[in-house]
Parts: C-alpha cells; sequence; structure tokens
C-alpha cells in the first residue's frame, strides 16, 4: 500500500497523522526476503499506545537485529475504521504501510483488560481470523505479552502464543526460531512446539481444562510435552539491558509526551491490591549513573524538552539525590523539565520538593488510597495520616496550591465509615492550608479526590476476595459525594461498570473466550473509552454465553481452588499470597523488603539475594 | 541575535501535520538540529518560532516559510542543512537567510489543485462555475458567518479533466487581512453545482506579495 491509497482516506478522518508516522526515530528498512516482518501492536489509539515506555524499548530492542524490521500498529479511531473497512483498507504497519497479514510475528501488548475486543477488531480489520485455531499457517504468529498475560486464560481462543515476562530478556529467542521455522518450512505446529519449549513461552493450545460440578477448574494438563508449569523471564542486570537511544518522536501531542527513563523495576512495597508491584518483582534498579546517560542521550536524540523518572514508587529509589544532582543542571541548561511521578507521602523530603519545583511547579500527586489507617493497613500501604498532612505541609510551604490524592473504593474489609475517612482526610488537607500562616498569599488551595474502584487481580493476596458489587461501590460513590462538605475538594470517581467486567475479564478463564468473541461481534471495541463502552453488548455476550460475570468478580475463591493462573510462575508463591492475604483480614502489616525479606519467592528468579 | 527565515518543503506524510502540531515538531526539530536558537523568557521559555502563512492540514507546501531567531552566527546552509537532518519524513529546509519581507507584505499564494467530483462533465462545470458573475461563499470567523464573494479574490488557469479529476491552478488573496482557502473555492462550486467533492489534492507552490514576488 502506499500513502497515495491512503490519501483519499486521510482527508476524511480526524488526527490522520495517527495514521501516517514518518516521525523522527521511526525506524524504516530495506525489504529482503530474509527479514522478519514483526508488527507490534497496541490495541488502543495511537495517543495512548505511543505513550507506552515498554513499546519504545521493544520497538527498538528488536530493530537493532538486521534480521527484524519491527513496526507499531495502533487501533484505529472509529471515523478511520470506518473509513478503511469501506474502502477496503486492511490494518496495516505504520512504517511501510504494508498490510498485517503480510507479517510474519503480530505481537500484542495487553496493558488493561479492557484492550481485549480491540485486539479481535485489530485482527479483523487486517482481514484475519480472530481464532487461533483458524489461522492455520505457521505464519502470522499471534503473540501477546505485558501485565494482562498474568492471566491469559480469556485470550486463549485468539492468541498463539503469550510472552510471560520481560522481553529484552526472551524476545531474541523467538525471532531466532520463527527465523529458523521460516528455513525450514516448519508447519504451525511444529513452530508451537518448539516455541513451547523455550522458557517463558506459554502456548495454550497445548493445555487442556477441565471443571468441577462447581464451575472452578479441576485441573489443567499439559500435552505434547509442553511443562506443567511456564515461569517469567526477567533481567537480572538492569544497568546492563538494552535501552534505547532514540525514541519515535510523536508529531501529534499523545498522553505522555516526554522522553521516560526506568529507575528501576518491581517494587519493594508490597501493597496487597497491587498487581504491577508483585508481578515485575524481584527489585533490581539501575545505577544512577546509567540513568544519567540514558537520559542525556534521549534528550539529545528526541528534542523533547521533559524527562520523566518513571516507576512504580520513585522516592523509593535509593539514587536519587544522585540522579537528580545528575541531571537537573545540565537539564535546567537546556529548558528540559524534570517530572517524577509516583512519589510516596512516607519519604518525600523538602530537599527532593525543592530539587522537584526548581524547574517547574506542577500539581502534586500522593495516593493515600484508604480513607482510615485500619483500611491502609490491610492493604498493606503504610502510610499515615500524619504523613500524608506532613507533605502536604511542605507542598503548600513551598508554594504548591493543588493536590490531588488518590484513593480505591471496595477494597476488602472496607465499610461507610472508610469511606467518610476519605472525605475527612481531604477535608484535613484543606483545613491545613488555611491554618498555615506562610500559605501562598491570596490563593485557595484545591484537593481533587480520585476514586478508582477496586479490581482483585492475580497475582496479589486478594486474588481471593470478591468484587465489591456494582450497586455497593454506586452507594459507596454517593455517600463519598455526600460527606464532601469543601467546595475546595472536587471528587472525580470511574465508572462501576466498566470495574466490573474488569475484574470478570482480569480472573476469568477459558470459557470467557466466546464472551469476548460475542461481545466485538455486538460492536465492542475501545472498551476503555466511555464513549465506546457498551454495557449492554457485554450482558448480552454473557447471557448468550450462559456465564454470570459474577462467578468471576464477586466470588470469593478459598486457598485450594485451582486458579486459571496457577500453571503459571511470576516467582512470589501461591503460599506468599495466602499468608498475606490472612495478615490483611487481621488489619496487619507487612513491612517492605528493605526492612526485611518477607520471603514472597520472587529471587528465585534472579538467583541470589533482592537487596 | 540574528532571525532567520528558512523555506521548507511540506510533502508526503508531513501533509497530515497540523499547523498547531507544527510549531512544536520545528521547535523539537531545533533542538535536535542542535541549533544555537533563541528562547522566549517568559515563565514557561519556549523556542521562539513563527510562522508567515499558516498551512491548511492536509495541503502539500512546497516553500513554506518559517522565522526564528539564533543566538550565534553561523552559516545559513549549514543551519537549512541540519535541519532537514534532524525533520520528520516530508520535511526540508530548501533555503536559510535574513528575512527580506514583513508577514504583513504577503498578498497571494499560488496553489496546483486537483480534485475528485461526481459532477457530470466535471471540468465544464468548473469552468461554467468559474464564468459565473458572482461566487458567493459563507466565511466563518469568529465574528460569525459572513457572506462574501470569492470572484475578486483568485484567478484560476490551465483547467484541465480526466475522467472524474479535474486541475487547475489558482492564485488566491493570501495573508492577515483576505485570505482565500481553496476549500471554500471547491465547497461553493460543489453548492452551485450540486454535486460532491470526493477527493481532493492541494499544493501551494508559492507565497508572493503584492508585486508577484516569493516572499522571502
Amino acid at each position: 500500500m502506499t500513502l497515495e491509497t491512503l490519501d483519499a482516506l486521510l482527508g476524511q478522518v480526524q488526527k490522520p497523522a495517527r495514521y501516517t508516522a514518518g516521525e523522527p526515530g521511526s525506524v524504516v528498512k530495506e525489504k529482503t526476503p530474509e527479514l522478519l516482518r514483526y508488527a507490534f501492536c497496541f490495541p488502543d489509539i495511537y495517543e495512548v499506545g505511543m505513550s507506552h515506555l515498554g513499546m519504545k524499548i521493544l520497538y527498538s530492542h528488536a530493530n537493532r537485529r538486521g534480521d527484524v524490521w519491527c513496526e507499531r500498529v495502533f487501533a484505529p479511531d472509529d471515523d478511520m475504521e470506518n473509513a478503511m473497512r469501506s474502502a477496503g483498507v486492511p490494518l496495516y504497519g505504520l512504517e511501510s504501510f504494508d498490510p498485517l497479514g503480510e507479517f510474519h510475528l503480530i505481537g500484542f501488548t495487553l496493558q488493561y483488560e479492557m484492550c481485549y475486543t480491540t485486539i479481535l477488531n485489530m485482527l479483523d480489520l487486517a482481514g484475519l481470523p480472530v481464532l487461533a485455531r483458524e489461522r492455520k499457517a505457521a505464519f502470522p504468529l499471534v503473540v501477546a505479552g505485558g501485565p494482562c498475560a498474568s492471566n491469559p486464560e480469556p485470550l486463549c481462543d485468539f492468541i498463539d502464543v503469550f510472552a510471560l515476562g520481560e522481553g529484552e530478556e526472551m524476545s531474541d529467542e523467538l525471532f531466532d526460531l520463527c527465523q529458523r521455522a521460516r528455513r525450514e518450512g516448519w508447519d504451525k505446529a511444529a513452530l508451537l512446539a518448539e516455541i513451547a519449549k523455550t522458557g517463558g513461552y506459554y502456548v495454550p493450545s497445548l493445555y487442556g481444562v477441565s471443571y468441577n460440578a462447581d464451575g472452578t477448574i479441576a485441573a489443567v494438563t499439559p500435552k505434547d510435552g509442553a511443562p506443567a508449569v511456564v515461569q517469567k523471564r526477567v533481567i537480572a542486570d538492569l544497568d546492563k539491558v538494552f535501552f534505547p537511544d532514540e525514541f519515535v518522536v510523536p508529531l501529534l501531542p499523545t498522553v505522555h509526551d516526554r522522553a521516560m527513563v526506568e529507575l528501576f523495576r518491581g517494587c519493594i512495597r508490597g501493597c496487597r491490591f497491587c498487581q504491577a508491584g508483585f508481578l515485575y518483582r524481584p527489585i533490581r534498579e539501575k545505577k544512577a549513573e546509567t540513568l544519567v546517560n540514558n537520559a542525556k542521550c534521549l534528550l539529545e536524540s528526541t528534542g523533547y524538552d521533559e524527562v520523566s523518572l518513571t516507576s512504580l514508587s520513585t522516592s523509593d529509589y535509593t539514587g536519587l539525590d544522585g540522579l537528580l544532582d545528575g541531571l537537573l543542571d545540565w537539564a535546567g541548561e537546556r529548558h528540559i523539565n524534570l517530572s517524577l511521578p509516583s512519589l510516596r507521602v512516607d519519604n518525600f523530603s523538602p530537599e527532593l520538593l525543592e530539587k522537584v519545583g526548581r524547574v517547574r511547579k506542577s500539581g502534586l500527586t500522593f495516593a493515600p488510597e484508604a480513607g482510615t489507617q485500619r483500611l491502609r493497613d490491610v492493604i498493606n500501604k503504610n502510610v499515615t495520616e500524619r504523613e500524608v498532612l506532613d507533605t502536604c505541609r511542605m507542598a503548600f510551604a513551598g508554594g504548591h496550591t493543588a493536590v490531588k490524592l488518590y484513593f480505591m473504593m471496595g477494597l476488602p474489609t472496607e465499610t461507610m465509615e472508610d469511606i467518610e475517612g476519605i472525605a475527612l482526610l481531604a477535608q484535613k488537607v484543606v483545613d491545613l492550608y488555611y491554618s498555615m500562616p506562610e500559605k501562598p498569599k491570596g490563593k485557595a488551595v484545591s484537593v481533587t479526590i480520585s476514586a478508582a474502584c477496586f479490581v482483585p487481580k492475580p497475582f496479589t493476596p486478594f486474588q481471593f476476595e470478591p468484587q465489591d458489587t456494582m450497586a455497593s461501590l454506586e452507594e459507596k460513590q454517593k455517600h463519598l459525594l455526600k460527606s464532601v462538605r469543601s467546595k475546595k475538594i472536587k471528587v472525580n470517581y470511574h465508572d462501576a461498570s466498566t470495574s466490573v467486567l474488569e475484574a470478570a475479564l482480569a480472573r476469568g478463564d477459558r470459557r470467557l473466550g466466546p464472551v469476548i468473541r460475542a461481545a466485538w461481534e455486538k460492536g465492542s471495541r475501545l472498551d476503555s473509552w466511555s464513549e465506546y463502552f457498551k454495557a449492554d453488548a457485554w450482558e448480552e455476550a454473557f447471557r448468550e454465553n450462559g456465564i454470570d460475570p459474577a462467578f468471576y468478580a464477586n466470588r470469593k475463591r478459598g486457598y485450594d481452588e485451582v486458579l486459571p493462573w496457577d500453571h503459571l510462575d511470576y516467582g512470589v508463591t501461591k503460599r506468599f499470597f495466602i499468608e498475606e492475604h490472612k495478615k490483611a483480614l487481621q488489619n496487619e502489616t507487612t513491612p517492605h523488603c528493605r526492612i526485611s525479606c518477607s520471603g514472597c519467592g520472587a529471587k528465585r528468579l534472579t538467583g541470589g539475594a533482592c537487596l | 541575535m540574528k532571525t532567520v527565515r528558512i523555506l521548507f518543503e511540506k510533502t508526503g506524510r508531513a501533509v497530515y501535520i497540523s499547523h498547531l502540531d507544527l510549531m512544536r515538531v520545528m521547535q523539537r526539530t531545533l533542538r535536535r538540529a542542535g541549533l544555537p536558537v533563541w528562547y522566549t523568557q517568559g515563565f514557561n521559555p519556549h523556542i521562539y518560532l513563527t510562522f508567515a502563512l499558516p498551512l491548511s492540514l492536509g495541503y502539500e507546501g512546497r516553500r513554506e516559510p518559517m522565522d526564528f531567531r539564533l543566538l550565534e552566527d553561523m552559516p545559513f546552509d549549514e543551519a537549512a542543512r541540519r535541519i532537514t537532518e534532524a525533520a520528520p519524513d516530508g520535511i526540508r529546509a530548501l533555503s536559510a537567510a535574513e528575512p527580506v519581507m514583513e508577514p504583513t507584505d504577503i498578498m497571494w499564494a499560488d496553489y496546483e489543485i486537483s480534485f475528485v467530483s461526481d459532477a457530470a462533465q466535471p471540468r465544464e462545470a468548473f469552468l461554467r462555475f468559474l464564468g459565473r458573475d458572482g461566487i458567493l461563499a459563507e466565511k466563518k470567523s469568529k465574528k460569525g458567518v459572513q457572506a462574501i464573494d470569492l470572484k475578486p479574490l483568485f484567478s484560476a488557469s490551465e483547467v484541465a479533466g480526466e475522467g472524474l479529476l479535474t486541475r487547475f491552478s489558482l492564485r488566491a488573496r493570501a495573508g492577515t487581512a483576505v485570505n482565500l482557502n481553496p476549500a471554500l473555492l471547491l465547497e461553493a462550486f460543489a453548492r452551485d453545482e450540486g454535486c460532491s467533492i470526493l477527493q481532493k489534492k492541494v499544493v501551494r507552490t508559492a507565497i508572493l506579495n503584492t508585486n508577484f514576488e516569493e516572499f522571502i
């Protein structure tokens, strides 16, 4: 396909630059028969996908090989999808404009459950069968990775192979196998059998699942020599791991449009609701020196004027002082801003605030997650009200007037008292501001409460917990609104119905495949966008397939139940999650990894101790 | 400090960069090119950059002007070369020089236009349309919708047809005071002849002053 073919479509759509690429940093290679064509697909629109650091890393990582050409593919928005379907234009790689069907590897990144129907839609828009078993040839092979691959079962009908773990560690082996398969003319069965022997790759068609009378899983049985348990792969030394010296720099604004460096993977905290905190264990830091080099290199090659120092909990980074000292002056001279997301209130120093504030004063966001100390102990957040207030005091003294506080509703053991606690804490922040003689003169304070609905996720201590029902979540939202009395406090909350679906998909099993397919056939895609989310389509899809979403969302699991993801090993053991769950119900906290090792099991993955 | 005006082309994939986005794209391009450019001195410093005549989304530009300021002297050729190397696909700096004219000197722009319509005998229909005494159009501005006569604002030549495709050259009023976007002319044609424009390609080939000299 050529740009001329697309011109006719692009004249009719919003933001056509989403569909033409040609950005600085995008990689174009000469087409040769030997080249392995790899389409890296992000199942959301361009602006979302282009904000994702993992995609940037893996794009450059694949393209560093002479024998692989990795291109990017995003989901088209409604207008472009309609234009493509009516003109018979298939989904294509942004760099070459070649149809997806001509690629050897099609890789999806699974960042959130609400993208599942978009995957089907993208395959269909490429003219490919959505069902894996109907794609008979070895290529294109459809692979998926990312956090939702930790429970891939609902997607088993559609995806050929799941990659568990970190792409830099494992993707070369897949590329090599695909190249060998092409040279030697393997069929799909032979290719899948070989991939299944490679560590970290899960081939779902090589496993049978049987069920008990009560609907729970009886057993997951491997076939044809596939391993009984697939263990995720991780990079042992982050200082030596590949990191791109270039990013594709988008030509239209994206959600996160800046350079990014990754301070560490994993997290020492062990908040019991947080899937990322367990999935990415063990904790592995990069040296400040490595990060300073990564950042300078990226900023020079991209022309960005902002770099984000990212991680799951940036103020936990042990080299933060050295990193900021190494970057602040250099960045300042070049009109470059530093942004530090994910700061905690219990180790946020005035010095840090001063350093962050030196370049630009933006809003500050903190996440107490729950409104009372009791509930914060249940979730092991290990943050006190005093720490929240002390941090806000520092921020206000430093000239900030806006604070955003993140909470969750529907946490295990939550009562209306905990909901009132959210409003109370926000009110205390407002009162604190007005009690301070040194507050910024003549300015009002603004406190934003952002309250998400809690979704229990696999590989967390709360994987056994039922999700709060929709009725209860809605009642709690109303109660929160009623409990807020100050006009200085603004409340944002999420739609409960999408959270219930998210909960069903997150802990679903293979029986959800037909439901996802039916929902897509009824027009569902881009479900994370409220303007596209079709609650009715999903309800019908569940009903037609005789499946009650509450079985997945709102049911308490016993510790001895076979969970759909029990045959996947992400390092942290089920035994540890059970212990943590028991402690949660007794309001008992667990110290973070730097205070003492709790023996979660993740260190098995790298051998030796984490810290 | 020296103001520099480059003339650049915006073709291929780059035609889909909107004017608003082009500002940021060019700022990043200048940073990547490593040119010693001047930043505004406000609360939020940014690279000083101006475009004398915005180009609509989807239009190709052959010689588009952009001004910025250099803090240190450097050969103009080198500045242009480094910008081209750092720019996205489809953007090339053709020349760099100190500005001669003011943006307010801009009076005309030349376009090469082709369009596909569903008019019966499109070339004849278009010639008939051009031959009218007055061509009324509605122009939306901040002040509201305004009826204007397009006829004095342009001259069209070299009208050629081939099946559903019609091609012509257009010289249209341009600048801050009066500006005729070719899309408005094509909309008026579609309305008057009762047809639809199915696809159009617009190339701005030159920007001119009142004496029809190129804006430099």
